[in-house]
């Protein structure tokens, strides 16, 4: 063709802002308007298109051309990278002024922060850091070494927080996150990122230097200024502190990722450098804002500190190679929610590096359920996972047999014992550092993958059992290896009571992810109560078991956690959670009287009864059996009698703070329990008060309104008594 | 999918007059309804939906939407489907939607109602549908009928809200009350274009 047809030819109409595509080798284009135009007026009323592909399943992924908010090329200033480019959206030097040029490029920087954050949001890697023209074709700023150094250590920096989060592979939040297909991700000469930062960063300390000893000087000799920037001790000391907030983070990153955790102790000094550089770039906004006044396009999104527009940047360019569908457009964060971001995430990866890597499973846990309470993001919490399980080991030191030797209490002689090639010992080590690893998701998926994990628990327990009795099972075995019956006997116990545990957390979550309504906290207790004297009995006998070993006394009494001889003192582990299991019943019990009194209305579905409210609340725990001989029968047997004058005399919450105020002395060292057992204790205290209250007038007094809050535990709801 | 939020609205919304038995409900009847859908839905949710979104819905399972008429004027609808999903057959509530000066009246509840029932007496075992955790409306609605919320599902619109799985589990007849009903294996986690993904 002799020559390229204008959009109005090719279209029939002008499309603004573009010029237009030209044909390839072996296409033309053809207006196909007549053709679509006739077609809608054949197609009568009722009549659809059918084809192969284009069933009325496939068709709801259709697009309708042209609707922007279908349409995601419609919105497209450009059509290809190298239009962009030739139009100047990406010019290197940014500008040929010097001052101009730092200043933009400062706003690069922010903008690419604020980008940055947004991906560590759960947004694509192409439509937020590499929506960044500099960093989609990388050997373009070479010829400038302050852009192409900070490109650098930005790519390498999202290069080693993506493989981060692709190690950790939770496979769900990180779908988006990792994807970087056709994205310039590893470039040659990455790895040098930091010795060319180090070298732009000497010369902009030498220019601040000049700045300062030529304006003392001024200032000494009164010399009228001739052609110096006043402004570029400021841009200086900007542009300095972001490199070197950029240059730690890399630090930060590479070093808290060493093995072992060899590397946590230098990660933190690098996170306080990170920290007090990031003061130094919020003090510097300041200045930036005064001094861009008037001097550029205003940033509505405002992603930089100046709140200048950042040059350079086009988030539509990347959306024809990003699969499968295009993607909606997103919102960069702005700069204030960024830096707040960044800081959120360095104090959380500070708190993962102080953490002492305590050889103990239950430590390890505890660790885990502590830092969770502080709501991490992806990229904190795929470090805590890849701290916690390396090569199969904790930490990668510890392997999973003797942390699980040592959780069921047994000697130390026992880690190295044969019997972990047994192939359920080699499963339960599995489900362990599984366990490890979703404690360290996000908790909406955490506790579905918890509850599915239960039954797993289950049948390694069943399966440990029966080659238990296979070997042991035999009066007449000749070789009767003491040590491996023992090795047994407590590991089937200590996986009670993890399977127990599991089960309790999985049924708390329920309060904190906003699960369960009102009218079902009731059964939920009861549930909670159910599991909960589980877990005591199994942790007393596993500590029993311990104590007995370890006094290498004959035979000790296995008896029930009930029987609590005279002198005999209760562990503090088993008093924390009776203290937690008479909390449970007295609120369950509270809601059984309060329903049944018709204080709080039931709900009438017309659909389904509570019946099948129990069925599916507690589904995962029943398939998995835990406890057995639980349904909703028992349930009902337990709650519908309970009534005002029956509950006043059991005095549940009473209970429940005596044995916490007993508990309590034996965690005088432990700030954790002692807060918790400090809330249980409050909780206690007002639904006292409150069923008092309740009991002694609420037969009479028909105006009664009772409601519940979370005011002292996240988990045990606190009565409100009001008269209305 | 999406449903219209109770009480939501900038500014204020001139509330119309009306007694409960003035509203008609009329199960869908063919193509003449099909712009009134679509008007509604565009109208009220923030998602885009083609035409094809909707034909998949009506086409398929006609007997599973409703709309409520005013004076002639249709104020809302809903919009649903039901199929076998990993060997349970279960109904899915893709759009619910009554327009802002008819809400609070209960038109919502009777739209969702009439369509749940049908699905009963289909022989589904059970009903789902997603809700944002911010949609109070919805959510209070929905727990007045027996859902409960399953799961919740972390940044699951495009805007990083996060939305519940609810679930309604109808009352089977010869069932052992301490055995496990249903297999609840869906764990699937669609990112991006959530409004034109069906169950």
């Amino acid at each position: 063709m002799a020559h390229k047809p204008t959009d109005e030819e090719a279209f029939g109409v002008a499309v603004p802002g573009r010029t237009s595509i030209p044909s390839g080798d072996n296409s033309v284009w053809a207006d196909v308007s007549p053709l679509l135009h006739g077609a809608c007026q054949d197609l009568q009323e009722g009549e659809l298109i059918h084809g192969d592909n284009f069933n009325l399943f496939a068709a709801m992924s259709a697009l309708e051309i042209m609707d922007p908010k279908m349409d995601s090329g419609i919105v497209c200033r450009y059509y290809s990278l190298e239009e962009a480019i030739e139009n100047g959206a990406a010019p290197v030097p940014v500008s040929v002024d010097k001052t101009t040029d730092i200043r933009c490029i400062i706003d690069i920087m922010d903008h690419l922060l604020a980008c940055e954050a947004t991906w560590h949001k759960g947004h694509s890697l192409a439509q937020t850091v590499y929506s960044c023209l500099y960093l989609l074709q990388p050997d373009r700023t070479s010829s400038h070494a302050l852009l192409h150094s900070y490109c650098r250590v930005t790519r390498a920096t999202c290069k080693a927080v993506l493989s981060v989060v692709s190690d950790a592979r939770t496979h769900e939040e990180e779908d988006l996150f990792t994807m970087a297909y056709g994205l310039p991700l590893s470039v040659d000469g990455d790895e040098k990122c930091l010795s060319m930062l180090n070298a732009v960063e000497e010369t902009i300390s030498r220019q601040l230097r000049a700045c300062k000893s030529s304006s003392k000087r001024r200032v000494l000799e009164a010399i009228e200024p001739l052609q110096s920037d006043p402004d570029q001790e400021g841009y200086c000391k900007a542009l300095l502190c972001r490199l070197r907030f950029r240059k730690h983070l890399y630090h930060l990153l590479m070093s808290i990722r060493r093995p072992q955790g060899r590397g946590l102790e230098l990660a933190r000094k690098h996170i306080a450098s990170c920290i007090s550089e990031f003061d130094c770039i919020l003090k510097s906004s300041e200045f930036l804002r005064a001094s861009a006044q008037g001097m550029c396009e205003q940033n509505i999104e405002d992603t930089t500190a100046s709140g200048c527009q950042a040059i350079g940047f086009d988030a539509s360019l990347n959306c024809r190679s990003s699969a499968p569908t295009p993607p909606r457009s997103i919102k960069i964060l702005s700069w204030k929610k960024a830096v707040q971001y960044f800081v959120k995430l360095l104090q959380d990866l500070d708190i993962i590096c102080a953490y002492s890597l305590d050889p103990s499973l239950e430590a390890a846990l505890n660790f885990v359920i502590k830092f969770q309470k502080s709501q991490p993001d992806l990229v904190a919490r795929s470090h805590l996972q890849l701290l916690l399980v390396q090569d199969g080991k904790l930490y990668g030191r510890i392997p999973m047999f003797a942390l699980i030797t040592r959780a069921a209490g047994l000697p130390e002689v026992t880690k190295d014992h044969d019997i972990q090639k047994n192939e359920f010992m080699v499963q339960l080590e599995q489900l362990v550092m599984n366990l490890l690893k979703i404690l360290c998701t996000n908790v909406a998926w955490q506790r579905r993958k918890l509850g599915k994990m239960l039954q797993d628990w289950r049948v390694i327990h069943v399966q440990l059992e029966l080659a238990f009795k296979k070997e042991f099972g035999e009066a007449s075995k000749p070789s009767y290896d003491e040590l491996c019956f023992k090795i047994f006997q407590q590991i089937l116990m200590w996986v009670e009571e993890q399977t127990y545990w599991i089960a309790h957390r999985f049924l708390i979550l329920g309060f904190e992810l906003e699960l369960y309504s009102v009218h079902d906290y009731c059964m939920v207790y009861w549930y909670i109560y159910t599991v909960l004297i589980k877990l005591a009995e199994k942790t007393h006998l596993r500590i029993v078991m311990n104590t007995g070993t370890a006094k290498k006394k004959g035979k000790k009494k296995k008896d029930s956690f009930k029987d609590a001889g005279r002198d005999y003192q209760m562990p503090g582990a088993v008093l924390f959670l009776q203290s937690q299991i008479y909390l449970a019943e007295g609120l369950c019990m509270m809601f059984s009287a309060l329903k049944n009194e018709h204080v709080i209305a039931a709900p009438q579905s017309p659909f389904n009864t509570e019946h099948e409210i129990f069925i599916q609340q507690f589904e995962l725990l029943r398939k998995a059996c835990l406890p057995d001989n639980i349904s909703y029968r028992s349930f009902k047997e337990s709650t519908m009698h309970a009534n005002f004058s029956n509950l006043v005399m059991c005095d549940y919450f009473k209970e429940a703070q005596k044995i916490a105020k007993d508990a309590k002395s034996c965690f005088a060292n432990d700030p954790d329990k002692m807060s918790e057992l400090r809330r249980v204790e409050q909780v206690a205290e007002h639904n006292s008060v409150a069923l008092n209250l309740i009991c002694r007038i609420g037969a009479i007094d028909r105006s009664l309104k009772v409601s519940f809050e979370f005011s002292h535990h996240p988990v045990f709801a606190t009565a409100i008594v009001k008269r209305s | 999918m999406e449903t219209s939020a109770k009480g939501e609205g900038v500014g204020k919304v001139e509330k119309v007059e009306f007694d409960a038995s003035e509203i008609e409900y009329v199960s869908y009847g063919g193509e003449h309804h099909l712009p009134l859908i679509m008007n509604l839905v565009d109208q009220e949710l923030s998602e885009p939906y083609s035409i094809f979104t909707y034909r998949y819905f009506v086409y398929l399972w006609p007997q599973l939407s409703f709309l409520a008429f005013h004076e002639g004027k249709c104020v809302g609808t809903v919009v649903c489907k039901m199929g076998e999903h990993r060997s349970t057959f279960r109904g899915y509530i893709a759009m619910l939607v009554v327009i802002k000066p008819y809400r609070g009246r209960g038109i919502a509840t009777e739209l969702v109602s009439r369509s749940i029932k049908v699905m009963m007496e289909s022989g589904c075992e059970e009903v789902t549908l997603e809700a944002e955790v911010t949609n109070k409306g919805a959510l209070a609605l929905y727990g007045r009928l027996g859902f409960i919320r399953a799961k919740r599902l972390f940044h699951y619109y495009l805007n990083g809200v996060d939305a519940f799985r609810l679930k309604l589990l109808f009352p089977q007849p010869e069932l052992h009350p301490s055995l496990p009903m249903m297999v609840d294996k869906d764990d699937s986690h669609k990112h991006g274009d959530h409004r034109h993904s069906v169950e």
